[in-house]
């Protein structure tokens, strides 16, 4: 880290010439780290998207208004009911509030996105919350650098255009599509979110609200239709989270400060952040 | 299918449900950061915040795993061992995936 013989006054010096050093908005390389870090889901997205494709043109949509349903929405569980509930009169009250009651998740997906976007302007959020889906996310947030709109950016544009190739692929075949069931690829969403969650432990605060979001979201899911599940869980989750706070858990030490002022967790230029010295000045000073 | 595939009919109702879609489902993506950035940086709520993302994962996959029967416990179970113990996406997601793709071959769901 820091050379030694470095003094206290350059370490300090060197930290202040470069607080507002952060990653740029959408930069290219960021954005293609971000689109294979999703690869891993291509198989199931490609299949699952067919799958849907096929569903789409027995229920009459066109392949140009799937693919505009799958680019503008976005969001695969709740396409899939809108196609199943579609009809040649298409009941459009129910089908937006079916989808806005299956999304209701991305409000708690947005709000965890915060330290992802952090310091941004308004044009960055208003561009880069569109391609946010499930994956994208999961895999966004267990990174270690989360400061970086781009890399969010580029596991949706990677699901998206896989996703539109599934769809396209599934409605001119119509049909032959293999079963996902047999190769296990409907279990790959669960697999990716399962393993993930260990990237998010933080520390044993976590332990208690997941231990809470698990019951709740298994109760959910007994007694509640649809994805509400979800809800119950975080609900839970956050619950157990506030209620457990306690003062002295906040994380005031400086190398916690140092993140959030932009260095090592939230934005440092990748490759940087480690090969200069930022470690802060407890570990530098005597 | 006797016909060619439809390919670009727009018809004007399904545009406008499609538009609807995804009106609510962008509003509820944005607003939920915005709603976000303007609690406070410190304190209980930032430290509801963190957990957070951990509690939506965790409730996306519990439930979908339980509804995948016992081969889905036991592979989201190994998902998440493998993954602990390797560190590695992939190979955490195959041990799963393997495992539940044997297990509904030999044993059905």
């Amino acid at each position: 880290m820091s050379r030694p013989g470095q003094t206290e006054s350059q370490t300090e010096n060197q930290t202040q010439n470069q607080p507002h050093t952060q990653t740029g908005h959408f930069d290219a390389d960021t954005i293609r780290r971000g689109a294979l870090a999703c690869l891993p889901l291509l198989p199931s997205t490609i299949i699952f998207g067919a799958v849907l494709g096929v569903l789409a043109a027995q229920r009459g949509l066109s392949l140009g208004e799937l693919l505009f349903m799958s680019l503008a929405v976005f969001a695969g569980s709740a396409q899939f009911v809108s196609v199943d509930l579609w009809r040649e009169t298409i009941p459009s009250a129910t089908i937006i509030i079916a989808t806005a009651v299956i999304n209701m998740r991305y409000i708690l997906i947005g709000a965890s996105l915060r330290p992802v976007f952090r310091g941004r302007p308004l044009w960055v959020k208003v561009t880069g919350m569109h391609m946010v889906a499930d994956e994208n996310w999961a895999v966004s947030m267990t990174q270690k650098d989360l400061a970086n709109p781009g890399f969010l950016l580029g596991g949706g544009i990677f699901l998206g255009v896989v996703w539109a190739t599934g769809n396209t692929v599934g409605y001119l075949l119509g049909g032959g599509i293999p079963d996902p069931e047999v190769y296990a690829l409907d279990f790959a969403f669960t697999a990716v979110f399962a393993a993930l969650t260990i990237g998010m432990w933080k520390g044993k605060v976590d332990l208690l609200p997941w231990i809470a979001a698990a019951i709740g979201s298994v109760i959910g899911h007994y007694t509640l239709p649809g994805t509400w599940s979800i809800l119950a869980g975080a609900g839970a989750g956050v619950l157990v989270a506030a209620l457990t706070w306690r003062e002295d858990m906040d994380d005031d030490s400086l190398e916690a400060e140092f993140a959030v002022e932009g260095r090592d967790a939230y934005g440092a230029p990748e490759g940087i952040a480690n090969s200069t010295s930022v470690k802060p000045a407890t570990e530098t000073g005597q | 299918m006797t016909q060619f595939p439809d390919l670009t009919s727009f018809s004007f109702e399904a545009v406008l449900t499609i538009l609807g879609m995804a009106a609510v489902t962008y509003g509820m993506r944005l607003g939920g950061l915005l709603m976000a950035d303007r609690l406070p940086q410190h304190g209980r709520w930032a430290h509801v915040l963190e957990r957070l993302p951990g509690a939506v994962l965790i409730s996306v996959w519990v439930p979908s795993a339980l509804s995948a029967g016992a081969i889905g416990i036991a592979g989201a179970a190994a998902t998440v061992i493998t993954m602990a113990v390797a560190r590695n996406l992939f190979a955490a997601m195959a041990v799963g995936m393997v495992l539940v793709g044997v297990g509904r071959y030999f044993i059905g769901n």
